[in-house]
């Protein structure tokens, strides 16, 4: 428990603060409604759920051995 | 599960007309809401999934249906449907370069078909939105129920948006009929699917359970350039391998069901960025993804995209990905030597591909059309707006240190072919 404390408390500590200061930070950044027109446009959008990202997604879940960023998928493995 | 080795049980013609069943269901329920329906969308979406081989190559079709309707401006209400038709051949007993049986040979084939049935709603209020969601899966060997919700926000002018995820799985997979405390070296190999969740005193069940959790953060920084973090962990716990996988343990030859651990802890970062070029019109996104598990597993994955618009209705984006990843602490291409690197690795064996050290190649493109209709004039006659996407992806593996007998395998290259459509009432 002690081996614990000494190092992971520290870095959970370190990567608390880093997060906090980079939310922080995000507050100086400001873009206005009237600038948004590119950042609204499809290409720019992280959430874009393209049903061939689903599908390769989907494949290389099951060719690889991580995972992770994505939401609960239900039916077993698929296709191994 | 849709293991490689379950046999021919699938009916396809049974999974077509559930899919005909859903999407007949699905229209009714569009004609029905559409009237006073702000709007509904629908998206069938078909992907075709091939890995040649000359003995055990695979085969994947996809089809999927979604429908969503907003009955409110606050709610909407989605059901779908998706399949996965499983067709190929695999080895059902895994040796290493020691090992003297005849692996390559023993390939079989199979055929299974998943069918996995989902609704959700979703509630918005001002910056604010609600999720939940219910999938139900089945297969001959494989049962699956899921539940997920999700809850988001913006703030700062909705240049920061925030969003927490949990999803809760509870499944079921078949096995041979062994007792916990059967020895794992005692334990056997499920040979086909039959009798699977029924009285068959030859079958078990066993339960999986898994948890996930994750957190998103999207920001914006300028009008061109934005970024999001992902913070994803999950929780997996029980029967953890391949029911119909045997692993070669002993020099004489003697096989077992693969032994993986009943727990496994898992955690990712995953940090993207997307700027706007405007001197090149072209929307560049950067990725990278690093990962680690309980099962010592270390991955790292890295991703450029960039998309542009070719013509007004049609965009266009292509891909590249690259994906390496260290061995499980129990990883071993063969238990039988008497050295580590061929040797046993504790209590636990494997036969899982995914669990040995490799690296991946990936590129693609996606081609996106998409069609806006008029006040008065509908796209067809029928849509608000309508879109067409196919995409072409090719996925090379590079396995260090994987074997069948000391031959490595000739099915590491994967073709994904993608095709969607989409409308919107």
């Amino acid at each position: 428990m002690k081996h614990l404390e000494v190092h992971v408390v520290p870095k959970a500590l370190g990567l608390l603060l880093g997060a906090s200061l980079l939310l922080a930070s995000a507050g100086c950044a400001t873009v206005r409604p009237e600038q948004r027109a590119i950042l609204a446009d499809p290409t720019m959008q992280f959430d874009e759920k393209a049903a061939d990202r689903a599908a390769l997604e989907h494949a290389l879940d099951n060719r690889e051995g991580s995972t992770g960023g994505g939401s609960v998928r239900g039916g077993g493995c698929g296709c191994n | 599960m849709l293991s490689r080795m379950t046999p021919s049980l699938a009916s396809h013609s049974g999974a077509q007309r559930a899919l005909g069943g859903v999407l007949l269901g699905l229209t009714v329920a569009l004609a029905a809401t559409s009237a006073r329906a702000q709007v509904a969308s629908a998206d069938v979406n078909t992907a075709l999934f091939v890995e040649p081989s000359r003995r055990s190559g695979l085969t994947v079709i996809n089809p999927s249906a979604t429908a969503a309707v907003k009955p409110s401006n606050w709610l909407t209400i989605q059901g779908g449907y998706e399949a996965d038709i499983v067709s190929g051949a695999s080895e059902s007993v895994k040796g290493g370069r020691l090992s003297n049986v005849d692996i390559v040979t023993s390939a079989t084939h199979f055929a299974d078909t998943r069918n996995a049935f989902n609704g959700g709603f979703t509630i918005t209020r001002a910056s604010t939105h609600l999720t939940g969601s219910y999938t139900y899966g089945t297969e001959h060997d494989y049962r699956s129920n899921a539940f997920a919700v999700s809850a988001g926000t913006d703030f700062l002018q909705k240049n920061t948006q925030i969003e927490l995820s949990y999803g809760r799985g509870f499944d079921k997979v078949c096995t041979t009929a062994f007792a916990a405390s059967d020895a794992p070296s005692s334990r056997l190999a499920l040979d086909n699917s039959q009798g699977c969740f029924t009285d068959d005193k030859k079958r078990a069940s066993r339960d999986i359970s898994l948890d996930n959790f994750q957190v998103g953060w999207t920001q914006t920084w300028t009008p061109v350039f934005a970024t999001q973090m992902v913070l994803s962990a999950a929780l997996q716990n029980g029967f953890l391998g391949n029911p119909y996988r045997s692993v070669v343990i002993a020099s004489a030859g003697d096989q077992a069901l693969e032994n993986h651990p009943e727990n496994r802890a898992r955690g990712a970062i995953g940090l993207r960025g997307k700027y706007y070029a405007r001197g090149l019109q072209t929307a560049f996104s950067a990725g990278a993804r690093l990962y680690r598990d309980t099962w010592d597993i270390f991955g790292q994955t890295y991703e450029l995209d960039a998309e542009r618009y070719m013509l007004p209705w049609l965009r266009v984006l292509v891909r590249a990905r690259y994906y390496t990843q260290t061995k499980a602490l129990f990883w071993s291409d063969d238990y039988t030597g008497g050295e580590p690197a061929t040797g046993p690795r504790g209590q636990y064996w494997s036969g899982d591909r995914e669990l040995s050290p490799l690296s991946s190649y990936l590129i693609g493109a996606r081609a996106l059309a998409t069609r806006e209709g008029r006040p008065g004039q509908r796209v067809l006659g029928l849509f608000l707006s309508f879109s067409g996407a196919l995409s072409f992806d090719l996925l090379k593996t590079n396995l260090r240190d994987f074997t069948l007998g000391g031959r490595a395998p000739d099915d590491t290259l994967a073709l994904l072919w993608s095709l969607g459509l989409r409308g919107e009432f």
